[in-house]
């Protein structure tokens, strides 16, 4: 505080408090006198004569003097170019965002136009084999339930278990309805019921007289194509209220649908994923050419500005 | 011309205008930096630096005093100089004072004798001495306050430091350089001597 007031730099109060202070304390006095003596030393000191002059050889002139020129060159030149770059960043913002709009919508009406179709598709290995009039019924019940995987796995262990007679009509009547009644679809042990039902024989002699029948058509069908548990259910439906269908027709039924099934999922898979990549890419292609734009828009403003 | 004629002269490229202002403030610069280094060689080499980059930085400058704008360069450059020998010490103490007074005539006062002569060498030798026993913050807030004068918010701005931080490095350096006058003063004569 000391060296301050000897500089006047304390404010009022300080000022005041001080030489109170230092009224009242003589060493606080002698202090004081020995540091205004100190700085007054300092201020005496001679200056040191120069040893040479500074002054700047002639060559450092072009070095700065070329500097400010590149920079009054630029402006004029790129003058419009900050505009015309806004301009084309919002042209191409606007196309991104309109293609951006229009796949949302297609997405939204697609999914719900292509969903039915994509499941079955989608499953086709294991849900083709169906005859035309057996595949619209199962896909009107698809679109009710809207769950045709869950009915494959549901025939599949059915399909499965044609071979052993023995075991399926106690569990064919107590889950077989259960699964009708949670998937509308009937499972061959459904069918089989209904079968004995009709003909009201014994459940044993009549699923001895029925399984061994469907077992080796169900089991022609697996080995002609990978849809087999389908195929079976099918053969199923059939017996139900007809004769038993014969392995030649099981044949029959079998490869035709197996091969329009391969085409329309083949067709089905081409058509689609085709089209929903090239929308992404335009989409992706857009929406970089948009962030480039506006960077170099504002690295030009930036440069107009300076 | 005056000072503001040939700043903007020198920004256009016109080294003659600069050197012109280094031949009005190169005294003042050389000084500040020898009180700070403590020897001529490396005061000289600051100047010399300090004027190149105030050349070269010419563009920035936005008005004010050119001399404190000057102050801060070499202030900074003795400050970094300072710290980097601290990293590696060099310089040993009997370099300073190795001035040749015959070269010098501006130390010659035609009004005193000899003997005030040497005393008064002696007490700036001590002083000069004194000064470089302080750290580099305290040593160019004491010499651009009391060797060349500017200003509690001059030197905030050379050295780019708070009012404050101004206000106790400068009180601490000449408490220090006080007790180092007592401590070595006591062959100075009685006008020199600290009670």
């Amino acid at each position: 505080m000391l060296s301050a007031y000897v500089d006047g730099q304390l404010s009022a109060g300080e000022r005041v408090r001080l030489e109170a202070q230092l009224a009242a304390d003589s060493a606080l006095q002698a202090e004081l006198e020995a540091l205004r003596h100190t700085v007054a030393l300092v201020r005496d000191l001679p200056p040191v004569p120069l040893p040479r002059n500074f002054i700047l050889p002639q060559e450092m002139k072009t070095s700065v003097a070329a500097r400010p020129r590149p920079a009054r060159r630029v402006r004029p030149r790129r003058a419009w170019a900050a505009p015309l770059l806004t301009a084309a960043t919002v042209v191409v913002s606007l196309f991104f965002v309109v293609v951006l709009a229009g796949d949302l919508l297609l997405s939204g009406m697609g999914g719900q136009a292509f969903a039915p179709a994509s499941a079955p598709h989608k499953e086709a290995p294991q849900v083709a084999m169906e005859p035309a009039p057996v595949s619209e019924e199962i896909e009107a019940e698809a679109e009710a339930e809207g769950e045709i995987e869950v009915e494959v796995e549901k025939a599949i262990p059915a399909a499965t278990s044609i071979p052993i007679p023995a075991e399926v009509p106690p569990r064919a009547a107590t889950t077989a309805t259960p699964g009708a009644e949670h998937y509308g679809v009937e499972t061959p042990e459904d069918v089989e019921a209904t079968a004995l039902a009709a003909e009201g024989g014994g459940p044993v002699e009549e699923d001895n007289a029925l399984a061994p029948s469907p077992g080796p058509a169900a089991m022609e069908e697996a080995a002609a194509a990978p849809t087999a548990p389908a195929a079976a259910t099918v053969v199923m439906k059939k017996s139900v209220g007809e004769a038993e269908p014969t392995p030649s027709e099981v044949a029959q039924v079998a490869p035709p649908v197996a091969g329009e099934e391969e085409r329309g999922v083949s067709e089905g898979e081409d058509v689609e994923p085709a089209s929903v990549s090239l929308w992404r890419v335009l989409q992706v292609a857009l929406g970089l050419t948009a962030l480039a734009l506006a960077l170099v828009t504002v690295w030009a403003w930036r440069v107009r500005r300076q | 011309m005056d000072e503001a004629t040939l700043i903007t002269a020198a920004q256009q490229g016109k080294v003659d205008a600069f050197n012109e202002l280094v031949l009005a403030y190169q005294c003042q610069v050389y000084n500040l930096a020898y009180r700070i280094m403590g020897d001529p060689a490396s005061a000289a080499d600051a100047t010399q630096e300090a004027f190149i980059s105030a050349y070269q930085s010419l563009a920035r400058f936005r008005g004010g005093s050119f001399k404190s704008y000057m102050m801060r360069i070499v202030a900074n450059r003795c400050y970094d100089e300072l710290r980097r020998r601290k990293r590696r010490p060099a310089k040993s103490f009997e370099d300073f004072g190795n001035v040749d007074e015959d070269a010098n005539p501006a130390l010659i006062n035609g009004h005193e004798g000899p003997e005030e002569y040497a005393e008064r060498q002696e007490m700036a030798r001590l002083l000069q001495a004194g000064i470089e026993t302080l750290p580099p913050g305290q040593r160019i807030t004491l010499v651009l306050s009391d060797v060349q004068g500017l200003s509690y918010q001059e030197i905030a701005e050379a050295t780019d430091v708070p009012l404050g931080t101004v206000r106790s490095r400068l009180a601490r350096a000449r408490g220090k350089l006080r007790d180092y006058l007592r401590t070595h003063g006591e062959l100075l004569p009685a006008q020199y001597r600290l009670e």
